[in-house]
């Protein structure tokens, strides 16, 4: 019996995955049979239900105080060339012209900045909540968080209780970057360690709010730093049930400390997914991130084990500084025929994955039909007075 | 090829196709094409990656700037609306194309991420421009910017050895056809170096 094959049986009988049966995925020549079984465990949780939601991306300031070598987004001082540090007016104006047709959830991630008082954060949410009291806010990576501790002199719960009142919803997973100290420790010392990445997560989900993770692969991991990196998250999520989902974000090498380093290729995010759906058998949802991916191989990706592809999202910044080809947005209705013409049924959630809006699986939505299509369906609307 | 492609394939309907193929009976195969065009995806692509297999082996022919030959037995799958429909007419392709066909893509028009996944269904040729981020055709003497200028590399060489890496990651080997139709290979691990050179991404 072949190794994928005593893998199968494993999926079937809905066994869990082991470390080695993780590498082994990883290192399999048959791409298409490693998609395929994760593809019968994503049908078997959702069928052809895929997400997506209306967002939209602020990153209020790039400053940072943090030095990883694969960012390309932020400027470690407020004055170098560069640097950007909204005022609260700036932020909140983003949605306010955004009011017309308002987002579900402002999702916002930032520099670590020194020179800010933990209130600039605070009223932050406080005025993105005055503007549309039902958005959701879902703000500050755990390693922003573990930040504001240090830096403010509090503790997770702390920080995490204040936030929460002045609006916060849940968090996102960015920061988690490869959790293995060999690999951390070389890209990313000075920041969170991945015990206090996870600690955070651990704290939030007591505290009965939801986040996200992450994992950033393709520069100088391992497949067995990948899967290790996995295996910790499975271990939280068994503790604490609070992960929503897992997101696996390409490296992308434009304009940073690892640019000679090539991206990872289509065929390695396409495994990726496959082996987070396999191994994550505890996270509900797997979401193959448009921008990090762009939206051909995210596409492709709903049928390698992602039932989630993020949202509209609007004016993505931090993998357009390096180098990202994705566009800086989805309009609504492109999300919806990105997920149609993978052969799923798109379904709009909000950020706790309740459902807006399931589309139906085949008509069109109206933006995307040609235009003498477009006249008959109104003609039909209102010949049968729907 | 693994037990579970067998049970992928009968689980799609696809073994009696798969059958008819190695018997040789084409006819056969190219009328079950609707069926193909609406049979699961991975399976599909998965029947399509053995036809290739049995019948082409692992070697990917790249035609890079050089003027590509249009015989009957190449099959040239052009862009379709998205990828998932690219992928499916380039396993259609293979699947219902001659015996040992030249299943081609072009990098250009799809774009290289799309070409190395299409690799994986059936496509045995590559063909496209080498250009610069800006989609600017190199010359031939252009070189590739490095740190060390003793270091540079010819720009051309070095896109080669990306490509040659692309490949490579697909479990495949390549082989470049130059305009005078002489094939040449970039030596195991050359592919490497050129990352270290910069710049061609």
């Amino acid at each position: 019996m072949s190794v994928l094959d005593s893998i199968r049986d494993k999926v079937s009988a809905k066994e869990r995955l082991t470390f080695d049966d993780g590498v082994a995925l990883f290192r399999h020549p048959d791409l298409l049979a490693v998609g395929a079984l994760a593809n019968e465990v994503r049908e078997r949780m959702h069928g052809d239900r895929t997400y997506f939601n209306r967002n939209m991306r602020i990153e209020v300031t790039n400053v940072c105080v943090a030095s990883c070598l694969f960012c390309s987004f932020a400027k470690l001082e407020e004055h170098s060339p560069g640097a950007h540090t909204m005022s609260l007016a700036e932020a909140w104006s983003e949605l306010e012209q955004r009011m017309d047709d308002p987002p579900t959830e402002v999702h916002i991630v930032n520099g670590l900045h020194p020179g800010l008082p933990f209130s600039y954060y605070e009223e932050l949410l406080t005025g993105f909540k005055r503007i549309k009291p039902d958005v959701h806010m879902k703000c500050f990576t755990a390693v922003e968080i573990h930040f504001f501790a240090r830096h403010y002199g509090m503790t997770y719960e702390e920080v995490l209780v204040k936030l929460r009142a002045a609006g916060l919803d849940s968090l996102p997973g960015g920061g988690a970057e490869i959790f293995h100290p060999e690999v951390r420790t070389r890209i990313s010392h000075d920041k969170a360690t991945a015990d206090e990445y996870l600690e955070v997560h651990r704290v939030a989900h007591r505290l009965g709010i939801r986040t996200n993770s992450t994992m950033l692969y393709g520069h100088i991991e391992t497949f067995e730093h990948r899967v290790d990196h996995m295996l910790r998250l499975r271990d939280l999520q068994d503790e604490t049930h609070g992960m929503q989902a897992f997101i696996p974000l390409a490296f992308h090498p434009d304009g940073n400390g690892m640019k000679n380093l090539p991206a990872p290729t289509a065929v390695d995010d396409l495994r990726t997914l496959a082996v987070s759906r396999l191994l994550l058998d505890n996270v509900p949802h797997i979401k193959a991130y448009w921008v990090s991916l762009t939206p051909d191989v995210a596409q492709i990706g709903l049928r390698f084990g992602a039932d989630d592809i993020d949202g509209t999202i609007v004016h993505e910044t931090i993998y357009h500084a390096a180098g990202s080809s994705s566009p800086q947005g989805l309009t609504y209705d492109a999300l919806v025929r990105l997920i149609r013409e993978a052969g799923r049924v798109p379904v709009e959630r909000d950020t706790l994955y309740n459902v807006v809006r399931e589309h139906a699986p085949n008509a069109l939505p109206e933006a995307a039909m040609k235009v003498k299509d477009r006249k008959a369906a109104r003609h039909l609307a209102v010949v049968s007075g729907s | 090829m693994s037990a579970l492609v067998d049970k992928a394939l009968a689980g799609s309907g696809l073994t009696a196709v798969g059958e008819s193929r190695r018997a040789g009976d084409l006819a056969k195969v190219r009328a079950s094409v609707d069926e193909l065009r609406n049979a699961d995806l991975l399976a599909l692509g998965a029947l399509a990656d053995r036809v290739r297999d049995e019948e082409v082996g692992d070697v990917v022919r790249v035609y890079a700037n050089a003027p590509v030959d249009v015989a009957d037995d190449v099959v040239h799958v052009e862009k379709q609306a998205d990828g998932l429909s690219f992928l499916r007419a380039v396993a259609v392709a293979r699947i219902t194309g001659p015996r040992a066909a030249r299943v081609r893509v072009d990098w250009t028009s799809c774009g290289l991420e799309l070409a190395q996944v299409a690799l994986g269904f059936g496509a045995s040729e590559l063909v496209g421009r080498i250009a610069n981020k800006r989609g600017l055709v190199l010359a031939d003497d252009a070189m590739a910017t490095s740190a060390k200028k003793s270091q540079a590399l010819p720009a051309q060489l070095v896109k080669k050895r990306e490509l040659a890496g692309f490949i490579r990651r697909s479990g495949r080997r390549a082989e470049f056809v130059d305009a005078a139709g002489n094939v040449s290979t970039l030596e195991a691990g050359e592919e490497t170096a050129a990352l270290a050179a910069g710049e061609m991404r």
